[in-house]
C-alpha cells in the first residue's frame, strides 16, 4: 500500500507524461486502496477477503477537448500509455465550448482521517469481531449474518495549474443481522474511522434483542400512519433527496425538486439538510476529485430549498460558487453531496415514540428506489424490526410493509427530530437523527 | 501466464491450502457519452490483476493484488491462506465442493468487428446523429446517448488441475430523451433504459441498433407522454414488454433462485429468498405457462461464457418448468450443500473480488400467444407497459413494485390512450401464477443487463434475460395514486 508521498509522486509523474503527450492542461487522480472484508452468515465466516490496488486516472485537455483514461499499471510504461490514451482521446473529441478549463489551486484542508486501530484491524481481529457479533444470537438459538469491513485509502489529486492535494483515510463498516429462533430479525450497524470504537458485543446483543422482539409479527393494513424512522431509514431519504435533487446539474436541467423552487419551502421548518465533509464525524475526503476544497453547503435550510452543490463545470455554467463536489472525470452525474447530514433536534428516540398514539416504528428500509424525481417519490420495504406503536409504546412487531411516498411531503409533516444521530452507510455515509413524521403512506405488505 | 498461475497455486499449497484457484484478469474498457449535443465524456480504462482463493483449515480465504509478479504470487497466496485460517476460528464447518472434472481449454465470445478498432469519430457520429434526431422534436428538454465497450481476458487455474483461458468483448449503447413540464419529468429510452442494449459481441451489434432511426419515435412519445393522464389505480390485466419482463424475471425469479441466497449467505445485505432447498420439484412458482431457464450458452448474450469462475463448463438448466421449481443457480459449495451438481453460475466482478452465485441468461421461455398485437387483441381490458423506470423488491423477493416509462390502456382488444408513470405491484408466486399467456418465439429476444449488484464489497455482474411479452391477470396498478 502506497502512502500519500508516493501517491503525490505518481500524480506528478502522470502530469509529466500527459504534457509530453500533448495535453495543454492535465489532471491526475490517484486512488490506492487496501480493503478487507470478513463476511459471516449462518454463524460462521463464509467469505473473507483482502485486496490491494492503485489506480491512476488522467484527464487531458486540448483546447476545449477532453479525454480521460485510467490504469492500474502504475509503472512508468503503464502511466505513459495511459496518458497517451487520454491525450489521444482529447484530440479526437469534439470541442466543448462550455468547458471552463481545469480549476486552479485553492486552500484545502487535508484532514487526518487515519486511525492506527483500523490499520491493525487484521483478519484475526476481524474474525474476533465477527465472533462477538454472532455470540448473542447464537446463544439464543438463532443465526447471525453480517460483515466486518475495514478500508485504507490514499487519494491524491494534482493538475497542471498547480493543484497538489493528498489524503489518507481509514474506515470501518460493521453490520449484523440477527435472525432469532422464532424467526424475528434485528439489525445493528457501525460506521467510523477507528475500529477501536467498535463495540461488537453490544451491537450483537442489540440485534439479537430486536430479533427476539420481532418474532410472530401481526399484519397491519396498508394506509397512512404516523411513523418514527430510525437513522438507517432516515439515511435513505436524506441520500435520495441529496443525490437526486441537490446537484446544480439536476436543478439546472429541471429534473430536481429544487428546480424553480429555490428559496421556497419544500419541507417542514424542522428539517435542515446540509453537506459538510469537514465535520468531525465525517469519513470522506475534504477535497473533491478535482482537488477543490469541499465547503459546507446548506441544501435545505429550515425547510426551504437553499443551495445545490457544484463542481468547476457546473459552477461556471450556473454562475454559482464552486462548492467542491466534483466526482471523478468523466462525470455524467454532475456534482454530488457525499457527506450529508440532517441537523439534530432536541427530542430523544424515547420521547418521539412516547408521543405517538398509534403508528409504526421503522428500523430500516430495503431496496429503496425513486419513482418520480421531481417529487422524490420513493418506494421500498421495511426490514429487520418494524413495530406497531400504541399509546407511546412499541407493542407488537408487524409484517414488513411497502411504502410509496413522496419524500418531501413526508418531511413536511415532521413533528420531531432527535438530538441523537448516527452515521449510516459507507461511501457517502449520512449523519442522521430519528424522525417523527405525522403522515407516511404504506401501500402494501409482504406475503 | 501458466507459470504465474502455478506459482500462486504452489505457494498456496505450501502454506497449507487444501484447495486453491487463481484468476488473472486483464480488462480494457471504453465509454463515450453525449448530452444535448455536447460530448460529456470520452474515456478508456484498463485493469490488470489476480486473485487467489483458497480453502485452509476448512474455511475460505481470498486475496488479490494488481501487482502481477512472482513475488506477489507467493505473498498473496500466503495472505489468502492466513485469511482462511482466521475464517476457521469462527464456526467453521467442513467445506464440500460438488465434483468437477478439471478442464484445460480456451473459449472466446463472438465478435465480428472489434469495437476498439472503430474510430472515436465514427462512434460519436452515431451518438450525435441520434441526439440530433431526438432534439429535432419540439418539446424535448434533454437528450442523452452513451456507448461502452469491454474486452476481458481471463485465465483460471486450480489445484484440481484446471487451466482455462477465456476472452470476450461486450458492446452496449442507448439513447434517452426527457420532456419536462410543470413539476413533471418523463423519459423515453431506446432500445432500453439504464444505458440501452448490451451484448456480447462487437461493433456490429451497435450498428444494428439504428439509434438515429429510432430516435424520432421515442422523442415524439416523450412529448405525448408529458400530456398523457397518470396511470389510474386499478386491479386489471397487465401486459409487459420483453425488456420490462426481463427485469421482472431478474428480480423475482433470478435472484430468489440463487442458492447462496436460499441458504442464507447473502442475508445481511441483499437478503434471502422465499424459496427453500426442499421446495425443489414441488413448489408451484407460477402457472403452467411459466418455464424459466438459466443458460450460459446463448450466443451473443451478456450472460454467456465457456466456464464459470470455478472452472465449471457453461450449462443450460431449467429453474422453473411448466410452473414448478426445478433448479437453482449454484456454485460447487452451495450445490454440494443440497446434494446436487454446480449449475456453473459462480462469477466474479474482476480480479479483486471473490466469485458469487450470479445469473447467466435467465429467460422466460416463449409461449404460443403470437405477437404482441395478437396478445393485446386477445385482452378485453387492461394496461400494456413498456421499458423499466424503477424497481424495488423485498428482502425475500416476494413483494415487488416496478415503474415503467410508458403505458397504454387496453379496451376491447385495442391499444387505447397513453398513460404516464405506470406502476404495478405484486407478490412473486401470485404474479407468476397469474401469467396466462406468453408471446411466441418470434417476439422473444435477449436483453442484456450490465448493472446487477450483489455482495459485499458490491459486485456488478453482466447478465441477460430472454423474454417475449406476456400477460398477467388481476395485477394492482397505479400504486400510490
Amino acid at each position: 500500500m502506497i502512502d500519500t508521498t508516493r501517491a503525490r509522486a505518481l500524480a506528478e509523474e502522470a502530469l509529466g507524461f500527459a504534457s509530453d503527450a500533448g495535453a495543454e492542461q492535465a489532471e491526475a487522480l490517484v486512488v490506492a486502496t487496501d480493503g478487507a472484508l470478513t463476511r459471516f452468515a449462518g454463524n460462521r465466516i463464509h467469505q473473507n477477503m483482502q485486496n490491494e490496488d492503485t489506480e491512476v486516472s488522467v484527464r487531458a485537455v486540448v483546447g476545449t477537448r477532453i479525454g480521460v483514461a485510467s490504469t492500474n499499471r502504475v509503472d512508468p510504461e503503464g502511466l505513459e500509455a495511459c496518458c497517451r490514451a487520454a491525450a489521444e482521446a482529447a484530440r479526437l473529441a469534439p470541442e466543448d465550448p462550455s468547458f471552463p478549463g481545469l480549476p486552479g489551486p485553492r486552500p484545502t484542508v487535508e484532514a487526518d482521517r487515519m486511525a492506527a486501530g483500523t490499520l491493525g484491524f487484521d483478519a484475526e481481529a476481524r474474525a474476533a469481531a465477527a465472533g462477538s457479533l454472532i455470540a448473542a444470537t447464537a446463544a439464543a438459538g438463532g443465526v447471525a449474518a453480517g460483515g466486518v469491513a475495514r478500508d485504507h485509502t490514499v487519494t491524491a489529486v494534482a493538475n497542471s495549474l498547480g493543484i497538489h492535494v493528498a489524503m489518507a483515510r481509514t474506515s470501518v463498516r460493521v453490520t449484523v443481522l440477527a435472525t432469532g429462533a422464532a424467526g424475528g430479525t434485528g439489525w445493528a450497524s457501525f460506521t467510523g474511522l477507528d475500529a477501536q470504537e467498535l463495540d461488537a458485543a453490544a451491537m450483537g446483543a442489540f440485534a439479537a434483542e430486536t430479533a427476539r422482539l420481532s418474532a410472530d409479527p401481526i399484519e397491519v393494513d396498508a394506509g397512512t400512519y404516523t411513523v418514527v424512522l430510525a437513522p438507517e431509514a432516515v439515511a435513505n431519504i436524506a441520500q435520495f433527496l441529496a443525490w437526486y435533487g441537490c446537484s446544480a446539474k439536476s436543478v439546472d436541467e429541471g429534473r430536481s425538486f429544487m428546480s424553480g423552487k429555490l428559496g421556497q419551502r419544500v419541507t417542514s421548518p424542522a428539517i435542515t439538510l446540509i453537506d459538510d465533509a469537514l465535520r468531525a464525524s465525517a469519513v470522506g475526503l475534504t477535497f473533491d476529485y478535482e482537488g477543490q476544497p469541499k465547503t459546507r453547503v446548506t441544501l435545505i435550510d429550515a425547510g426551504v430549498a437553499a443551495t445545490p452543490v457544484t463542481d468547476s463545470y457546473w459552477a461556471a455554467r450556473t454562475g454559482r460558487p464552486n462548492t467542491g463536489h466534483a466526482l471523478p472525470a468523466p462525470n455524467a452525474q454532475g456534482p454530488l453531496p457525499l457527506d450529508v447530514a440532517i441537523e439534530p433536534g432536541d427530542a430523544t428516540r424515547e420521547s418521539l415514540i412516547a408521543s405517538v398514539r398509534r403508528g409504526i416504528y421503522v428500523t430500516r428500509f430495503h431496496y429503496v428506489n425513486i419513482e418520480d424525481p421531481t417529487r422524490v417519490t420513493l418506494t421500498g420495504m421495511t426490514r429487520n424490526g418494524t413495530f406497531l406503536i400504541e399509546d407511546g409504546v412499541l407493542t407488537r412487531p408487524v409484517k414488513d410493509l411497502r411504502f410509496t411516498q413522496p419524500a418531501l411531503e413526508a418531511l413536511d409533516t415532521t413533528l420531531g427530530v432527535s438530538k441523537q444521530r448516527q452515521l449510516v452507510g459507507d461511501e457517502g455515509a449520512a449523519l442522521v437523527p430519528y424522525l417523527l413524521l405525522e403522515r407516511f403512506t404504506f401501500t402494501g405488505r409482504t406475503a | 501466464m501458466r507459470r504465474f498461475c502455478e506459482e500462486c497455486l504452489d505457494a498456496a499449497v505450501a502454506a497449507g491450502a487444501t484447495y486453491s484457484d487463481v484468476r488473472v484478469t486483464d480488462t480494457l474498457t471504453q465509454a463515450l457519452s453525449v448530452r444535448n449535443g455536447v460530448v460529456e465524456g470520452v474515456s478508456s480504462g484498463s485493469s490488470f490483476g489476480f486473485g487467489v482463493r483458497v480453502i485452509a483449515d476448512g474455511a475460505w480465504g481470498f486475496a488479490a493484488s494488481s501487482e502481477v509478479t512472482s513475488e506477489s504470487a507467493a505473498r498473496i497466496a500466503r495472505q489468502a491462506v492466513a485469511i482462511a485460517r482466521a475464517s476457521a476460528t469462527v464456526g467453521a464447518r467442513p467445506i464440500a465442493l460438488s465434483p468437477l472434472e478439471a478442464h484445460t481449454d480456451r473459449w472466446a465470445g463472438p465478435c465480428a468487428i472489434d469495437p476498439f478498432s472503430v474510430s472515436t469519430d465514427d462512434k460519436l457520429k452515431v451518438l450525435f446523429d441520434a441526439d440530433a434526431a431526438m432534439r429535432a422534436q419540439k418539446g424535448i428538454s434533454l437528450t442523452t446517448g452513451s456507448m461502452s465497450f469491454l474486452r476481458e481476458r481471463k485465465t483460471f487455474a486450480s489445484s484440481d488441475g484446471a487451466f482455462i483461458e477465456q476472452e470476450w468483448v461486450e458492446s452496449s449503447a442507448g439513447i434517452a430523451c426527457y420532456a419536462i413540464g410543470e413539476g413533471d419529468v418523463v423519459t423515453r429510452s431506446y432500445p432500453n433504459s439504464h444505458g440501452g442494449a448490451c451484448y456480447q459481441g462487437g461493433w456490429e451489434t451497435i450498428a444494428a441498433l439504428d439509434l438515429a432511426g429510432n430516435a424520432p419515435h421515442i422523442a415524439e412519445q416523450a412529448v405525448q407522454l408529458l400530456a398523457a393522464p397518470l396511470c389510474p389505480k386499478s386491479t386489471t390485466s397487465l401486459i409487459l414488454d420483453g425488456s420490462q419482463l426481463g427485469l421482472q424475471v431478474h428480480e423475482s425469479v433470478g435472484h430468489p433462485t440463487e442458492l447462496d441466497r436460499v441458504l442464507g449467505d447473502e442475508a445481511a445485505f441483499a437478503g434471502t429468498s422465499w424459496v427453500k432447498p426442499g421446495d425443489l420439484d414441488t413448489l408451484r412458482y407460477g402457472s403452467s405457462a411459466v418455464t424459466i431457464t438459466a443458460d450460459a450458452t446463448v450466443v451473443g448474450s451478456l450472460g454467456s461464457f465457456g466456464y464459470d469462475d470455478e472452472g465449471v463448463p457453461a450449462k443450460r438448466e431449467y429453474l422453473v418448468r411448466d410452473g414448478i421449481l426445478t433448479g437453482f443457480l449454484s456454485s460447487r459449495e452451495s450445490a454440494a450443500a443440497i446434494g446436487r451438481q454446480s449449475s456453473g453460475a459462480m462469477r466474479a466482478d474482476g480480479w479483486a473480488r471473490t466469485p458469487l452465485v450470479r445469473m447467466t441468461t435467465v429467460s422466460l421461455e416463449p409461449g404460443d400467444a403470437g405477437t404482441l398485437e395478437d396478445l393485446i387483441a386477445d385482452t378485453d381490458e387492461g394496461v400494456y407497459m413498456e421499458t423499466n423506470e424503477s424497481w424495488s423488491i423485498d428482502d425475500r423477493r416476494l413483494n415487488f413494485q416496478f415503474g415503467c416509462e410508458i403505458g397504454w390502456e387496453i379496451k376491447g382488444g385495442e391499444r387505447g390512450r397513453m398513460l404516464r408513470n405506470p406502476v404495478y405491484t405484486g407478490i412473486t408466486p401470485e404474479f407468476w401464477g397469474a401469467c396466462d399467456a406468453v408471446c411466441s418465439r418470434s417476439e422473444w429476444r435477449v436483453w442484456g443487463l450490465d448493472n446487477c449488484g450483489k455482495g459485499e464489497p458490491m459486485q456488478v455482474a453482466h447478465v441477460a434475460h430472454g423474454a417475449a411479452p406476456a400477460r398477467f391477470r388481476n395485477v394492482r396498478i397505479g400504486v400510490g395514486r
